[in-house]
């Protein structure tokens, strides 16, 4: 169980199976929505997500994954690719400074 | 960065820990982590078989341009350019660029003297001779002179590498081949005996499970290619890229399903059907378990036209998008290509919307919370 605080996340991470398919797909649409924020958001391979990543997006089926890959750092699994609430969650976090927990 | 919590680990803390992964979850994400291994080895290069797929179409003697000096490029670009590319690229998910060149200097090895295209001897022996690369470096670098680093470190990649080369062409290789051959010919004896159809019940399901790449990629990829060197084409790889049964799914969503996938499911069917990218009718399916049924018989039904039509694509057509499929289909065998994926689509969606009760059983939930909030106000 990890937390961060929405000001702190300068990258996220959008991660998927090979990190080249739905990740790419996912991190366009979180880019409109947080680069604004000042906020870089990246697509890799669940197995290898990058060090400086504050907050990993992936689907929730992936998400134990993701934490062996980087324990330590904020993974907020979802279940859809379209219309999560987790995409939402992330976006209120970074736009209003609030805490945000896997 | 994240910051850990404090270990004081107040009540609310371990309350809101998630409980550890039972032994079906961490033995799936293991699955899914040796087949992402698998599918990061390819996946990287699909674009050298795109090129490959392309230049085979165009330029073999039934493509669509015959050209003979063209088609000298066929042979070498599946038999050694795509294994190397897989050995480089497993070289390097083991062990950075060193592992890679030393993989790739290892892949050569089983590439030659085989007759089959050796994708899984390089998937083997690349990430081994990384792997070599990085315990030899372990042990031996402590130990180096200074002054001597950079004379160690080409001479050791160059030793090490070259003697995985011997080994993969007289131990490896041979295996390999004879591991292919029989693997290849017991999806012709599937075929032969009409068959086939059966795999879509671990594809599908497996699929959904997210190891979409590991089996296609992973399994699908080595057997297409080794019968597509004898035949010209194969239906290997179809199986796991046929778009229908997802298509099918979430049309009877978005016809049928609850209100959110009816909003959601639009845009997802040109994100699934044109983009390829299929990952995004699983959560579909993970939410209504019962829906799987729906694309394993579309599966069977698209594999089975296939088998019928004898259908089948030049290379893998990756990502899994109607457009990719079209590209890498032989001259002659769209029709059979198309008949497959619309057969699997429209028993999906026939199946699916059944399941689904063909949103009855929606429409009477909507209508009781809308009475039930008008009976509260």
């Amino acid at each position: 169980m990890s937390s961060i605080n929405g000001s702190d996340i300068k990258k996220v991470v959008v991660a998927c199976d090979a990190g080249m398919g739905s990740s790419v797909l996912l991190t366009s649409q979180m880019s409109k929505s947080l680069s604004p924020h000042g906020v870089a958001v990246e697509h890799a391979s669940v197995d290898r997500i990058p060090d400086d990543a504050d907050l990993v997006l992936c689907h929730s089926g992936l998400v134990s994954r993701a934490r062996s890959a980087q324990p330590g750092t904020v993974v907020i699994g979802f279940q859809m690719f379209l219309g999560d609430p987790a995409f939402a969650r992330v976006e209120q976090a970074v736009r209003e400074g609030e805490t945000i927990a896997d | 960065m994240a910051r850990p919590q404090s270990p004081s680990g107040s009540a609310a803390d371990t309350s809101a820990q998630s409980p550890p992964p039972n032994r079906l979850q961490s033995a799936r994400a293991a699955v899914q982590r040796f087949g992402g291994y698998l599918s990061g080895m390819v996946m990287p290069n699909i674009g050298a078989f795109i090129a490959w797929g392309l230049i085979t179409a165009l330029f073999i003697p039934d493509g669509w341009f015959p050209n003979e000096t063209l088609a000298q490029l066929v042979d070498p670009m599946i038999g050694t350019l795509l294994p190397l590319l897989i050995g480089y690229t497993g070289g390097r998910l083991v062990y950075e660029q060193r592992g890679a060149v030393v993989g790739a200097v290892a892949t050569i090895g089983v590439v030659v003297g085989s007759d089959v295209p050796m994708f899984l001897g390089a998937m083997i022996i690349g990430p081994l001779a990384a792997y070599l690369t990085k315990l030899l470096d372990k042990v031996a670098r402590p130990r180096i002179h200074a002054g001597f680093e950079m004379l160690y470190n080409n001479f050791s990649a160059g030793i090490l590498g070259g003697a995985m080369a011997v080994v993969g062409l007289f131990g490896i290789g041979p295996v390999v081949q004879t591991i292919t051959e029989v693997l290849g010919s017991g999806v012709q004896a599937l075929i032969d005996l009409q068959l086939l159809p059966l795999v879509s019940f671990i594809v599908e399901p497996a699929k959904v499970l997210f190891l979409n790449n590991a089996i296609n990629h992973g399994v699908f990829a080595p057997l297409g290619a080794a019968r597509v060197s004898e035949t010209g084409q194969a239906i290997e790889f179809l199986i796991e890229t046929n778009p229908g049964p997802g298509l099918g799914v979430l049309l009877a969503c978005m016809l049928f399903g609850p209100k959110v996938s009816r909003s959601t499911a639009p845009g997802a069917i040109v994100i699934h059907f044109l983009g390829g990218i299929h990952e995004i009718y699983f959560p579909y399916i993970l939410a209504q378990p019962k829906l799987i049924v729906a694309a394993i018989a579309g599966g069977i039904t698209g594999v089975t036209t296939f088998m019928l039509l004898g259908a089948g694509t030049v290379s893998t057509p990756s990502p899994g998008s109607i457009i990719a499929l079209m590209a890498v289909t032989p001259r002659g065998g769209h029709l059979s290509v198309l008949a497959g994926v619309a057969a699997a689509t429209i028993v999906s969606f026939i199946v699916a919307s059944l399941l689904l009760g063909f949103g009855r059983p929606e429409r009477n939930k909507e209508k009781a919370q809308r009475s039930n909030a008008e009976a509260q106000q």
